[in-house]
C-alpha cells in the first residue's frame, strides 16, 4: 500500500520534531505512529483524505507527541546507562535464539514444521517490531508457497501419461 | 541420489527470514 502524502508529511514533521531523541528511538517512534495510523484507517474502513485528516487530528500535532515522549524532564541524557528493560536496547534472549535456530537448522531437520514453529517464537518475542515480524512471516510464507506450488506442478506432470513415444 | 531443487527452498525460506531478523536486530543496536 502506498503511503498517503498527508501521512508522509505528518511522519516527516514527527521525525523533524524528534531530532533530540536517539536515532533508534526516533525510528521506532515513527514506526509506532505509522502502525497506529494504519490501524486507525483500517478501523475507519476508508482511506480517503477526510479519514486520514481525522486520524491525524485525533493523534495530535507531531510536536505534542514528541513533548509527551520526552516528558517534562527534557530530552533523555545520551550518556545515561541504557535501560535493560527497553526492548530496543536489550540483546537477544532465549526466545530469539530458539526462533532463529528453528528458522535455520530447524528448517533443514524439520522441513515446513521447523520454520513455522520458529515463526511462533518470533511472534512471541518483543525483540522485533510488528512490521519486522510481518516481513519475516511473508518471506517464509512466500518461499514455502513456491515450494508447495513447485511440488504440486512436479507431481502433476509426473502423473500425466506419456503421450509421445520414440519410434 | 539427487534432490529436487524445489526442496532447497524450504531451508532457504527459514534462513532468509533469520538473516532478515538478525540484520534488523543488528541495525537497531548500532
Amino acid at each position: 500500500m502506498e503511503t498517503d502524502p498527508l501521512v508522509r508529511d505528518y511522519l516527516g514533521r514527527l521525525e523533524a520534531a524528534a531530532w533530540m531523541l536517539p536515532g533508534d528511538r526516533r525510528r521506532e517512534l515513527g514506526e509506532e505512529v505509522h502502525e497506529h495510523i494504519d490501524a486507525a484507517l483500517a478501523a475507519a474502513g476508508r482511506q480517503d483524505e477526510v479519514a486520514v485528516r481525522n486520524v491525524l487530528e485525533r493523534l495530535g500535532r507531531p510536536e505534542e507527541i514528541i513533548a509527551a515522549e520526552v516528558g517534562p524532564g527534557g530530552p533523555p541524557n545520551p550518556t545515561q546507562a541504557p535501560d535493560p528493560a527497553d526492548p530496543a536496547r536489550r540483546s537477544m534472549g532465549g526466545v530469539e535464539i530458539i526462533a532463529l535456530l528453528l528458522l535455520t537448522i530447524g528448517a533443514i531437520f524439520l522441513p515446513l514444521i521447523g520454520p513455522l514453529i520458529g515463526l511462533v517464537f518470533v511472534w512471541s518475542s518483543s525483540y522485533w517490531t510488528r512490521n519486522q515480524k510481518l516481513v519475516a512471516t511473508v518471506i517464509v510464507a512466500v518461499l514455502l508457497l513456491i515450494t508447495i506450488a513447485g511440488l504440486a506442478v512436479g507431481s502433476g506432470s509426473a502423473a500425466q501419461p506419456q503421450t509421445t513415444r520414440s519410434m | 541420489m539427487s534432490i529436487e531443487p524445489v526442496y532447497l527452498l524450504i531451508p532457504l525460506a527459514g534462513i532468509a527470514a533469520a538473516v532478515f531478523l538478525v540484520a534488523v536486530g543488528l541495525r537497531r543496536r548500532r
